[in-house]
């Protein structure tokens, strides 16, 4: 494959587009949907990350490649899964602010864990040696092949939203976010829609960490910042948190606004890339959060269309 | 065998209930279910609502105990049971105060009332027209009946959604059904059609508890009345007696409205 006119830049802009979007899709299932307020999806991608790393680099596994891959990745969307689990049922009796401060709560202590277990992570120091799980020879080929294969996973998660509306698992979440008493009163665990939501939803965040550690090939803290939740969720905000083409829409106006088109096809001073571009992104993002919230909280993508879903389903009713 | 003995009852003891210290509820022993529909009356504040809360467990209660009996099935402990499986164990209250889900068209409430738990799980294969099929005689047959023309759509009135709480309950099919002012702001001809599913579910052996202000609802419907106020249970009569009561009179039908 000849990628010589790809900017290995563009294809790590390219793979934080996707990744932030498959995030976004996976914070819709929590926020849209359920209505369970997520500040720590760091947290959870951050967990598989670093389960993936420890376990591809700490355990001598006695298979290569593709198979290395494969069990790490899985560990690391179980443990994250757990995660979701334990912190879904620690929050499960919260209001919106115990949320807040639990799942916020959560990330931080994923970056503490990370920082002080210096012996498993690396600590501040952070760890290299992670690989891609094939061998081509050239580096950007390597790259580019795993922005492809993330893609494909961001779609299957886009994929899985999109059919979760359709089925009676998704109309469970809407009724539990929406009057969660009223479906207790008709027969429906809330607690237990919840659960089993974060878990499916927090493994896959721990899942595209795993993904970000094969891309980037080293544990590092700095990744466990907290513009990750804010892309996310800005991102979701922007498009509309009831949608699920919402975070599609919200990255393509914020990550690949910012990270694409703006570093690579606007003419920028040197040294902003890394200066200043970083800040003023943060600052737009949560300024676009504020204001969005202020103006159009349902985003640009607007609310939920039940009907016209439930029309296209049971037209024939 | 008058059928009697077989409905389904709860059976109220010791029950105690205060909000800051104030009682709301207070009643020795009450068996609800002894005759196919049962009328509660009381004043505004009277507790009847709170009572219906505490028997399903949404409110926590300060003291005594509710039991379920079902014939031919063993006594369940209501007041240590959780709201969400009370359902399960056909016990049903409709909301006073209109309530619906956000957003959820009125067929994605109906079709979410009797979905059975194992096809809401995240990966179930089922499609949402597999639950449809096994239920779509039921759920057909109670939004034709209250006149739902598009079911395709959100319920929008008041009405309209006091009666989707009615539907969502009615297909749960209860063994005991709780209706907190089921008829309030419904129109005659609803009125009417509550009533009637009413009668026809208590006389397919489902027991009936119905608070209502609307006094000819209960006098057209009820076997029995039970007259609450300040959180005691006061009478618990025929119909006929109530109404010639002058404690209930005085205290709630105020003169002339009798
Ligand atoms: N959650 C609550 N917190 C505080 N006080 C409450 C609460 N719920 C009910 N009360 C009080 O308890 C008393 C009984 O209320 P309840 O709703 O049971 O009355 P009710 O008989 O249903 O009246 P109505 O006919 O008006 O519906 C009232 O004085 C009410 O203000
Ligand atoms: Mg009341």
């Amino acid at each position: 494959m000849n990628l010589d006119w790809l900017d290995a830049f563009l294809i790590f802009g390219a793979f934080k587009v996707v990744e932030i979007m498959g995030l976004g899709l996976l914070v819709h299932l929590q926020l849209g949907l359920t209505r369970v307020a997520n500040f720590g999806v760091v947290g959870f991608w951050g967990v598989g990350l670093y389960a993936f790393g420890v376990a591809y680099l700490k355990v001598d596994w006695p298979f290569g490649d593709v198979y290395q891959f494969l069990v790490c990745a899985a560990i690391a969307t179980i443990v994250a899964a757990a995660a979701g689990l334990v912190v879904g049922w620690l929050i499960s009796d919260l209001d919106d602010d115990g949320t807040l401060v639990g799942t916020l709560g959560f990330a931080t202590i994923v970056v503490i864990l990370a920082t002080t277990q210096q012996g498993l992570t690396g600590g501040a120091l952070g760890l290299g040696g992670l690989d891609f799980p094939y061998d081509f020879g050239r580096v950007k080929t390597h790259e580019f092949t795993w922005l492809l294969i993330t893609t494909a996973v961001v779609a299957l998660i886009f994929a899985y939203a999109w059919r979760v509306y359709r089925t009676p698992h998704g109309r469970l979440l809407i009724a539990v976010g929406s009057n969660e008493a009223l479906a207790r009163s008709l027969g429906k665990s809330a607690t237990a829609a919840r659960l089993r939501m974060m878990m499916v939803t927090s493994g896959a965040m721990g899942l595209l960490g795993a993904m970000h550690g094969v891309m980037v090939r080293s544990l590092e803290i700095n990744s466990l910042d907290v513009s990750v939740t804010l892309a996310a969720l800005a991102a979701l905000i922007l498009g509309g948190t009831a949608r699920v083409f919402g975070a599609v829409v919200g990255v393509l106006l914020t990550v690949a606004l910012f990270d694409i088109v703006i570093q690579f096809y606007i003419p920028i001073p040197d040294g902003w890339n890394t200066q200043a571009l970083p800040v003023a992104r943060e600052a737009v993002f949560g300024a676009a959060i504020v204001l969005m919230l202020i103006f159009r909280p349902q985003g640009l993508l607007g609310q939920m269309r039940r009907p016209a879903l439930m029309r296209r389903l049971h037209g024939d009713w | 065998m008058t059928g009697e003995d077989l409905r389904p009852q709860i059976l109220v003891r010791d029950v105690t209930k205060s909000f800051s210290g104030r009682v709301v509820v207070d009643i020795d022993e009450l068996v609800l279910g002894d005759v196919p529909v049962e009328g509660l009356l009381g004043p505004n504040g009277a507790g009847k609502t709170t009572l219906m809360r505490l028997i399903m467990h949404s409110i926590p209660l300060d003291g005594g105990t509710v039991t379920l009996s079902r014939p031919g099935q063993r006594d369940v402990l209501l007041s240590s049971t959780r709201t969400n499986q009370m359902a399960g164990l056909g016990v049903v209250k409709s909301t006073q105060v209109i309530t619906d889900f956000e957003h959820l068209t009125i067929l994605d409430s109906a079709l979410l009332a009797v979905t059975e738990a194992r096809y809401e799980r995240p990966f179930s294969a089922a499609a949402d027209r597999t639950v449809r099929k096994r239920h779509e005689d039921e759920i057909r047959h109670w939004l034709d009946y209250f006149g739902f023309d598009d079911p395709l759509a959100v319920a929008l009135s008041g009405g309209d959604k006091k009666l989707l709480d009615i539907v969502r309950c009615l297909l749960l099919q209860p063994a005991v059904l709780l209706l907190d002012e089921p008829t309030a702001g419904l129109s005659e001809g609803h009125t009417e059609r509550v009533k009637a599913a009413v009668r026809e579910l208590a006389s397919r052996g489902t027991s009936v508890v119905i608070v209502e202000h609307d006094l000819d609802v209960i006098w057209d419907l009820c076997d029995e009345v039970i007259f609450m106020a300040e959180g005691k249970v006061l009478l618990k009569d025929n119909p006929a007696t109530i109404r010639a009561n002058p404690t209930v009179v005085k205290s709630y039908l105020g003169a002339g409205s009798a």
